[in-house]
């Protein structure tokens, strides 16, 4: 009796994250989604990529739809200006929250192309592609928020700004859990026997990125880092894969978010990979709602 | 007199999941004729989470409380996801990408890369990398993947961008290095920097 009410009590309440969100956190949410695409764009000197030889560019995604001649004027240093200007100026247009429905979604068209421009370069990295999706995620409910009050029979329902914040936590969640999945299905047990984790880090620490720690590629010599690396793997592919939890579980979230970060942190000290977008958007996994009565939908009553 | 209701035949439970395992197995192999193993298998355990919150009490009462646009909208961008990551394509339908990190054995040992390495004015040396030159750029591909012509445009379009920045001390020549790491050194070795072999010199300053 006493051992079920201890695991009960260390299992805790399953209940859906945000789901007594207010208009105040989606505001709060929307502020942060764009604040954190602003900043990102003030310190990006895009309009240097003109100066890239021309022959590395692969264009991915939207831009394979353009002409060779949309694609030159844009590719030119002026055209980079633009598209950067444009797109902060849009933006900080969303910041004031008017005419959202509209300038979310225009920023979603233009941060797709900036995001689609600065990964025809090289590989389609998988950093801030979740953040992308925020913006999707705001934009899309804000447009099914009028279609509903234009359209509908019945009136938006009181918890609907909680739609864009479940999903956008929803969209984190999955994206940890499809890159688990892939790991050990298509990596096999392989993956997580060998010394896989050695050569990935010694690899990136090799390559460089904006930050370069250059510490990786002392790893071999380094008998209990690796011991670290080999044995993190599978817990670290274990929390990918069970990152949908944290839509349902409190007590996990409280558990993924330290060692997620932890694992971010090494990602960075040893293959000079950040993550910054994502660990900006763990801010989502905290039920700020459950926490600040100002947050919470008006006139809900929360569960005892 | 009515007849002696039929009771069922009990199966063990763990026969009973070595059945569910084997006809799982069998159901994966069967399609993995027509889909990769790795699509059918990592679809298979996606439903299976997905299944959960389907018939998760709170989450069916939270999409049932949405009017239809938002439902439309929610499947789409999840929906979206999902299948973009099934197309195992990172570029045709970005943002809709293949989430694969660390995905499979990295075979090469010693691990190799090849760096442009720039040699300023005052005989310094720098490392010159177009992640941080170009900040915009997350990653480049392996310098290995383009063509000797591609390399040198790169190397002196980093080289001219480095010079503006540093027009002190500027970049009087560039060296294609390969750099080598052995994944078993020998016991005890260690060293101050990765092994290395000049592949190409270029020289910058004549070019300016």
């Amino acid at each position: 009796m006493r051992a079920s009410q201890t695991l009960r009590h260390l299992i805790g309440p399953l209940e859906l994250i945000h789901e007594e969100a207010g208009p105040r956190l989606l505001r709060l949410t929307r502020l942060g989604v764009f604040a954190l695409w602003i900043v990102k764009l003030l310190l990006d000197p895009l309009w240097r990529l003109a100066e890239i030889p021309r022959e590395m560019f692969q264009p991915l995604g939207i831009l394979t739809l353009l002409p060779a001649t949309a694609l030159d004027r844009l590719l030119a240093p002026g055209g980079l200006a633009a598209l950067l200007i444009v797109t902060l100026a849009v933006l900080a247009l969303g910041l004031t929250n008017r005419a959202f429905p509209l300038v979310s979604m225009l920023a979603a068209v233009l941060l797709t192309v900036y995001s689609s421009v600065i990964r025809s370069f090289g590989p389609a990295v998988h950093t801030d592609i979740v953040l992308l999706f925020a913006v999707y995620a705001l934009a899309g409910f804000s447009w099914a928020d009028w279609i509903t009050e234009k359209f509908g029979k019945k009136k938006i329902a009181p918890g609907a700004a909680a739609y864009p914040i479940v999903t956008i936590v929803a969209m984190l969640c999955i994206s940890y859990c499809l890159v688990g999945l892939n790991r050990t299905v298509a990596g096999g047990a392989r993956v997580f026997t060998g010394d896989t984790m050695e050569a990935w880090a010694v690899d990136a620490s090799l390559r460089g990125y904006y930050f370069n720690t250059n510490i990786g590629w002392h790893i071999p010599e380094w008998p209990l880092v690796v011991l670290m690396l080999r044995s993190g793997l599978p817990v670290i592919t274990l929390f990918e894969i069970t990152a949908p939890l944290c839509l349902a579980w409190p007590h996990f979230r409280w558990i993924f978010i330290p060692v997620m970060l932890s694992f971010h942190l090494l990602s960075l000290v040893f293959m000079n990979i950040l993550f910054f977008d994502d660990m900006l958007l763990y801010l989502l996994l905290i039920d700020w709602s459950r926490r600040f009565p100002a947050l919470r939908r008006p006139g809900h009553r929360p569960s005892p | 007199m009515l007849p002696p209701p039929r009771v069922p035949p009990r199966l063990h439970p763990a026969i009973a999941v070595a059945i569910i395992g084997l006809c799982i197995a069998l159901i994966l192999w069967l399609v993995s004729f027509t889909v990769p193993l790795r699509v059918a298998g990592q679809a298979y355990l996606l439903i299976i989470i997905l299944l959960a919150f389907r018939y998760w009490p709170p989450m069916m009462r939270w999409v049932a409380s949405m009017p239809v646009a938002h439902r439309v909208v929610f499947g789409v961008l999840i929906g979206a996801m999902i299948l973009g990551h099934y197309t195992l394509n990172n570029r045709t339908y970005f943002p809709y990408v293949a989430w694969e990190i660390f995905p499979f054995v990295h075979e090469d040992d010693p691990v190799t890369c090849s760096e442009l390495i720039a040699t300023t004015a005052s005989g310094e040396k720098v490392r010159l990398l177009a992640e941080q030159l170009f900040p915009s750029i997350v990653q480049i591909n392996p310098l290995n993947c383009y063509s000797p012509d591609t390399t040198e445009h790169l190397a002196r379009a980093l080289a001219k961008m480095y010079n503006e920045h540093h027009a002190d001390d500027p970049v009087q020549g560039v060296d294609l290095l390969v750099m080598a790491v052995k994944l078993h050194p020998p016991a005890s070795e260690s060293r101050a920097q990765p092994s290395c072999e000049l592949l190409k010199h270029y020289d910058i300053s004549s070019a300016r």
